[in-house]
């Protein structure tokens, strides 16, 4: 009898389905940036990024115009090593208001400028190349992105609403696909409480030596009468690869902050999963410290808790920030390889918790 | 003797065999640009016409911010939409901040992630859609076929759904919902409402998954639910077993349940048809003991109590126990001498009830506040099961290591 039940049990174990490999994505067909005018975009914005006036002199030397002024971020959002020149254009007359957590206040009529591109010394052959600009307008009645895609000449970028592809051989001989979002793509992190918003501009993240006039970045803005400050000091954001500016607490969740908390946050489109990943969570369940995922899917990796404090290796956090299968990865888009050294700094943190 | 067992073991080893494979024909055309430009230009009440035909993406089609928009195929076996191979974004249609969307009449399959996802939605419906992942149903399918997440007024209804590697028909955090005339085969759950309230699910028709119909409260989300009618159901052969991936609740259901009760407060479950569902018919549960019977790599902390105090001090408003369940004038019927043996529950079975195994199981954890200072039982965590009398509900008292198991208790009966 206990034979028979033994053997029943056995039986019932081994017979679990067998499993299918994962299939390999096929290689996507680069556009290589052979793009042109869409006239039937031109109700959404200029078809062409030079008509906006943004920039002096030749287009892709990005020489900003009267109105914008450049800035960069203390940690910024990763996007496959792709390196990134900022711009915020203000009308004239007009002012920025002052928040102090939040994203400033920007008046109708701000864009936000965001060009992404390798430098020559990241690819393997030939000069810098631009692949993308994106638009943030501050229209009447909210935020709209658009995306530009520039052409292979390096002479123009054209709004392309569906995105595109570009394939890039870096000097390490690590390919990469570079994926241009579409317009609505662009929601999908640009989202706060249903309503498209900026991600960068905070004070925490301004709040830096300008690269190059070695002066504070919120300074300038003030001396351009752009922006009126508070005296007392500002809050400022670790910068997650410089250990002179943060704790490895305070630079990970920096880093938490900037690629993970525009959709975990209590307003965002992750709100669903209850994790809460911005620079402000105190509390350590919502942060992912031995929190059973909500709706992951295969996304938990077969792991069962977030983030479990000194092992990374079992922090599913971890698990989808090193994966780049879609539906697993995290963040859901704007990356197509791991950030190796992002990564570390979140597993040093973890192992540390 | 010994032959029935050689018997048992052979019907045993075919039942577990059947493989749960598709493998439509399809000829895809590239028709990526023209629909996303398609969604992207969209505005307020644009009738989205999907033409006839087998088409591939290797991103999402989103569709973000519009109101009264439909998005419609020519039929659910002329429009195919296959995001298999996939290289961006995790869903295969997502919804976004909308207001009263309908998607109709084609198939959508393999998404790397959720087939069609809609999330901070008011009024949206999904009717006469095929949606499944095609191959081997197994854990590298997407997590879910349809999954309306924070959303208001949902209807889902007419649509085929498979292979999901979590939940079929997937309602979370949503309020005002309509889940009818459904079929779902193949998932781990066919249908799951998880933290929603006001949910009616009627007249499908749920088999040959893990579970047919889940009912689940989680802790820590934005809301809980409540007020949850599931009638009408024909749900069977619910003995598929779990492929979900390990770590996500759902793969904690035993293989061969027909409808899963856990930690949810006003529940209404009649009228439905139970067949062959091999380890339970209907079982209800606290969030505790979900977590102890979660096999041996459940790390959830060994003792449910242990568990369960933890999960109340994650969530301070969160009650893991299930109550104000009522179980009536449902059919059941069960032709396999033995419940699934690869999960705990199955085995507790076994070792309790021989081959008389119960149609209707709670596990009789009591919340603190089970009593009221009178002593009669709280109405918020009664238990009522009215049934035939050859039906077998247990209180398994769990609790108290099962050693007050009581078939037929008197607590049941509500009259």
């Amino acid at each position: 009898m206990r034979i028979c039940l033994t053997s029943l049990l056995l039986l019932c174990f081994a017979c679990n389905e067998t499993k299918r490999p994962l299939e390999s994505i096929a290689e996507p067909i680069g556009i290589d940036q052979t793009i042109t005018d869409q006239s039937q975009y031109s109700t959404l914005g200029l078809t062409k990024l030079s008509e906006y006036n943004f920039f002096d002199g030749k287009l892709s030397d990005l020489i900003p115009s009267k109105r914008v002024i450049s800035y960069d971020l203390n940690t910024p959002l990763f996007s496959d090593y792709a390196k990134k020149k900022r711009f915020i254009y203000l009308p004239e007359g007009l002012k920025i208001g002052y928040r102090e957590n939040e994203i400033l206040d920007f008046p109708i009529g701000t864009v936000l400028i965001k060009n992404f591109f390798y430098s020559s010394g990241q690819l393997q052959v030939g000069t810098a190349k631009i692949l993308e600009t994106r638009l943030l307008i501050r229209e009447n009645d909210g935020w709209v992105a658009l995306p530009y895609v520039w052409n292979h000449e390096q002479t123009e970028a054209y709004l392309e609403i569906t995105g595109g592809k570009i394939p890039v051989t870096l000097r390490n001989k690590r390919q990469i696909n570079y994926l241009i979002p579409d317009m609505n793509q662009c929601k999908s992190c640009h989202d706060k409480g249903s309503k498209m918003t900026p991600i960068g501009p905070s004070v925490r993240q301004l709040n830096r030596l300008s690269d190059s006039e070695k002066k504070n970045q919120l300074e300038i803005l003030r001396d351009h009468a752009w922006i009126d400050l508070p005296s007392h000091e500002l809050p400022k954001l670790a910068v997650w690869n410089n250990n002179k500016t943060g704790t490895l607490s305070e630079r990970a969740r920096a880093y938490l902050d900037i690629n993970c908390a525009h959709c975990h946050n209590d307003e965002g489109p992750a709100k669903n999963s209850g994790l809460n990943l911005t620079v402000f969570e105190t509390d350590s369940y919502r942060l992912g410290v031995n929190k059973k995922p909500v709706a992951a899917g295969r996304g938990s990796g077969n792991l069962k808790y977030s983030i479990v404090p000194g092992h990374p290796e079992q922090s599913i956090l971890i698990h989808r920030m090193q994966t780049i299968e879609p539906g697993t990865m995290m963040p859901e888009l704007g990356r197509t390889v791991p950030h190796k050294e992002g990564v570390a700094l979140i597993k040093e943190w973890i192992k540390n918790l | 003797m010994k032959n029935i067992y050689y018997l048992l073991i052979l019907v045993s080893l075919l039942a577990c065999n059947k493989t749960l494979d598709f493998n439509p024909v399809r000829n895809f055309s590239d028709q990526q640009k023209s629909i996303l430009t398609t969604f992207i230009l969209a505005k307020d009440s644009t009738v989205i016409e999907l033409p006839a035909g087998h088409f591939k993406f290797d991103k999402s089609l989103i569709l973000e911010g519009k109101n009264n928009v439909i998005i419609k195929g020519q039929g659910k076996n002329k429009t195919v939409l296959s995001f298999k191979d996939q290289s961006q974004g995790a869903e295969g249609i997502r919804i976004a901040n909308c207001k009263n969307i309908t998607l109709r009449d084609f198939s959508i399959e393999d998404a790397a992630g959720d087939n069609i996802k809609a999330t901070d939605t008011d009024g949206i419906i999904f009717d006469e859609l095929i949606v499944g992942w095609t191959g081997i149903a197994d854990s590298t399918n997407g997590a879910y076929g349809l999954y309306p997440v924070l959303c208001t007024n949902v209807i889902i209804r007419n649509c085929v759904v498979f292979g999901a590697s979590d939940a079929g028909i997937y309602v979370g955090q949503s309020d005002t919902v309509l889940i009818e005339n459904n079929v779902t085969y193949w998932n781990v759950a066919g249908i799951e409402s998880e933290n929603s309230k006001e949910v009616m699910i009627r007249n499908n028709e749920s088999y040959e998954n893990t579970g047919g119909i889940l009912v689940f409260d989680l802790p820590g989300l934005t809301q809980y639910g409540e007020n949850i009618e599931v009638y009408g159901n024909k749900v069977y052969e619910n003995n598929t077993a779990n492929f979900a991936p390990s770590g996500n609740m759902v793969g904690v259901t035993p293989p061969g349940t027909g409808i899963l009760v856990l930690a949810t407060k006003g529940v209404q479950i009649h009228d439905n048809v139970l067949r062959n569902n091999r380890t339970i018919a209907i079982g209800m549960v606290s969030y505790a003991l979900l977590e102890a019977m979660g096999g041996e790599d459940n790390t959830g902390g060994g003792g449910s109590r242990e568990e369960l105090e933890k999960q109340n001090e994650l969530d301070a408003y969160y009650d893991p126990f299930v109550g104000n369940v009522n179980v009536y004038n449902n059919s059941y019927e069960n032709s396999y001498l033995l419940p699934n043996l690869d999960n705990d529950f199955g085995k507790l079975f076994l070792f309790k009830f021989g081959f008389s195994i119960p149609q209707i199981a709670w596990d009789g954890l009591k919340s603190p506040n089970y009593y009221l200072e009178d002593g009669s039982v709280n109405p918020d965590y009664l238990i009522c099961v009215n049934e035939a009398d050859d039906i077998i509900s247990v209180n398994l008292d769990a609790e108290n290591e099962f050693e007050g198991l009581e078939e037929n208790p008197e607590i049941f009966n509500c009259d």
